[in-house]
């Protein structure tokens, strides 16, 4: 039996980057949002995502989002969790986030959710923008973020480890940085950061336990046959919190030069490798595009598995994906999920779903933040 | 909008007390220097105790004159104290009530980090020794460090021959700060051979554990205890 589907039924944006006003119905499987660069289609995604998950995939600073000459922005979604087609219509609930200055409030159904945790997972939405093209070859952090997405699901109370964590390593890092550091000061932060970094370790190792398992089978079908994709977890500290304390008061001496600690989950990686090398060295432009598109499958379809439901998947600007050799790669992904999809390009034109009914699909242009549905 | 705009543009002159009265306009930055109240708030303060209640005005005035030498910080748990009208006693610093209650535990002490947690604590009713007030936590991030600690005195309070003291209940909030406090805090009694103790945390009585929020709930579940 198949998982049911999160759907976008409203969506209302209000004051949010160029969008001061705009109102989006969306269809069930496709929506293809077109328009020419700085109109507003990716801040159109990224309200989409706001009122799922409170954050934004494109800044860490809310009041960045809110309209220039306002002070307050907001995104309010109506979602329901679709089953198969005959049973009863689902109950659809309201997802509102408000930003005011720094200050962001969320409310399902009017009401305060428990946890910000719990109110991020309540509609899952996967989002694959142009800056994770190098999910594959750049920088760790992308991958461990994608880890922490996925721990999320799993295990709600990662990401408040998360935040004890990195409060607990910095306020160590001060500490050593001063002429004649405390030793019993020290080693209180140090405890508490050897806990959490063990509790960190473990969530990522499970979620990453559940990506490889998709990501390999995905990668088998979005990239040339006959390459062997390896994939695991390369943990930077450990799930044993006595090893940790040992290891960070030995390296005190050197980490009180560094920018921070040589030991921890904060140096966690993902490790990537095509028929035994690794991917940063060897492959091509073709085969990080088709990981990188695998890694994106792979979350989806563990958030689908974690959340027991579909997730919505938000694509932004695929226009640069439109070569022959690289379309191909991109239906491939887009058949592996079954999600509502909403994806902006400049050539909407270009934009074939062969497999998908016309009432299925949706097209809607924006221009200078206001959005026209077109067909 | 454009009215506010333009005040907001124009030159400020001086700070937003510039144009009062002088002697109001050092009520209000008095005023300011309490935490939580901001300038507009000390300046909507100050002007209701001269334009509309003056009683008021008159009698704070007198109870603030004397305040400090009336009540001061407990010299053994740092608690709040009347000082002793008995000049003898007086010269020998404020005792608090609950440190004069011979009814209490002399053998139990609660460390907590300010006294709003001490009046917190006295409410549940469920705490019979006696306390420690730390007057901070220790927060490297915020600059305060171990040294600002009463820390000395805890220790001596806890060898005080005369009334020797077998466990030490440490109540300092879950927040990081107040758990790297708590770990210097056992680490540092560790030694006297005293039990240290630390506050559960987990879910609210009364709440159904539906409603409890994640972390409070996976939190409550790290922290279980066996039981039956």
């Amino acid at each position: 039996m198949s998982l049911p589907r999160v759907l976008l039924e409203r969506l209302s944006v209000r004051h949010l980057r160029n969008l001061s006003h705009v109102d989006l119905e969306p269809a069930r499987r496709v929506n293809v949002i077109g328009g020419n660069n700085g109109q507003g289609k990716t801040s159109l995604l990224e309200a989409v995502y706001l009122a799922c998950t409170s954050k934004s995939f494109r800044t860490a600073r809310p009041a960045e989002l809110i309209q220039h000459g306002s002070d307050t922005g907001s995104a309010r979604a109506r979602l329901a969790d679709y089953g198969d087609d005959d049973g009863p219509a689902p109950i659809a609930r309201e997802q509102t986030v408000a930003v005011q200055g720094r200050r962001v409030q969320v409310r399902t159904d009017g009401n305060r959710p428990a946890s910000l945790a719990e109110f991020a997972t309540r509609s899952p939405v996967v989002a694959f923008h142009p800056d994770e093209l190098t999910l594959s070859t750049g920088p760790a952090q992308g991958r461990r973020t994608l880890l922490d997405r996925l721990a999320l699901f799993m295990q709600p109370t990662s990401g408040d480890h998360r935040a004890r964590y990195q409060r607990s390593l910095r306020s160590r890092h001060v500490l050593l940085r001063r002429p004649s550091p405390d030793e019993a000061e020290i080693l209180a932060f140090e405890r508490l950061a050897a806990h959490h970094g063990a509790a960190i370790t473990r969530a990522r190792a499970a979620a990453a336990t559940a990506l490889i398992a998709e990501l390999l089978p995905a990668f088998d079908r979005i990239a040339a046959p006959g390459l062997v994709l390896g994939a695991c977890y390369a943990p930077g500290g450990t799930a044993d919190p006595d090893e940790a304390i040992e290891q960070l008061a030995r390296h005190r001496a050197r980490d009180a030069h560094r920018p921070t600690a040589s030991f921890g989950p904060h140096r966690d990686d993902l490790a990537l490798t095509l028929d035994g090398h690794p991917v940063r060295a060897v492959a091509s432009q073709g085969q990080h595009r088709a990981l990188t598109l695998a890694l994106k499958a792979a979350e989806t379809a563990s958030v689908a598995s974690a959340r027991g439901v579909e997730p919505m998947l938000l694509l932004d600007d695929v226009s640069s994906e439109l070569d022959p050799d690289r379309t191909e790669a991109l239906f491939t992904f887009l058949g592996l999920t079954r999600g509502q999809l909403f994806l902006t390009t400049t050539r909407r034109d270009l934009i074939v779903t062969p497999g998908v009914d016309a009432a299925d699909r949706r097209d809607f242009e924006v221009q200078d933040g206001k959005l026209h549905a077109v067909r | 909008m454009l009215a506010a705009g333009s005040y907001r543009g124009s030159p400020r002159v001086g700070s937003s007390t510039a144009g009062l009265p002088e002697g109001l306009a050092r009520v209000v930055q008095l005023l300011a220097r309490l935490p939580g109240v901001g300038e507009k708030t000390a300046q909507r303060f100050a002007l209701h105790l001269v334009t509309g209640d003056e009683e008021t005005a008159r009698e704070l005035g007198r109870e603030l004159a004397t305040l400090p030498d009336r009540v001061r910080p407990c010299v053994r748990c740092g608690n709040v104290a009347e000082t002793s009208r008995d000049e003898a006693e007086a010269a020998e610093g404020a005792v608090c009530a609950i440190c004069r209650d011979g009814r209490r535990d002399p053998a139990l002490i609660c460390v907590v980090a300010r006294v709003q947690d001490l009046i917190a604590i006295e409410r549940s009713g469920a705490m019979r020794g006696r306390y420690f007030v730390l007057g901070r936590l220790l927060s490297p991030l915020e600059g305060v460090g171990a040294d600002e600690l009463p820390i000395d005195r805890l220790r001596s309070r806890v060898r005080d021959a005369q009334a020797p003291v077998t466990e030490v209940l440490v109540a300092t909030p879950p927040s990081v700060d107040g758990e790297a406090t708590a770990l210097l805090v056992a680490r540092e009694l560790g030694t006297l051979g005293v039990k240290v103790t630390r506050i559960a945390s987990g879910v609210p009585h009364g709440g159904d554990l539906e409603f409890a929020d994640q972390v409070t709930l996976g939190r409550a579940i790290e922290g279980r205890k066996s039981f039956g």
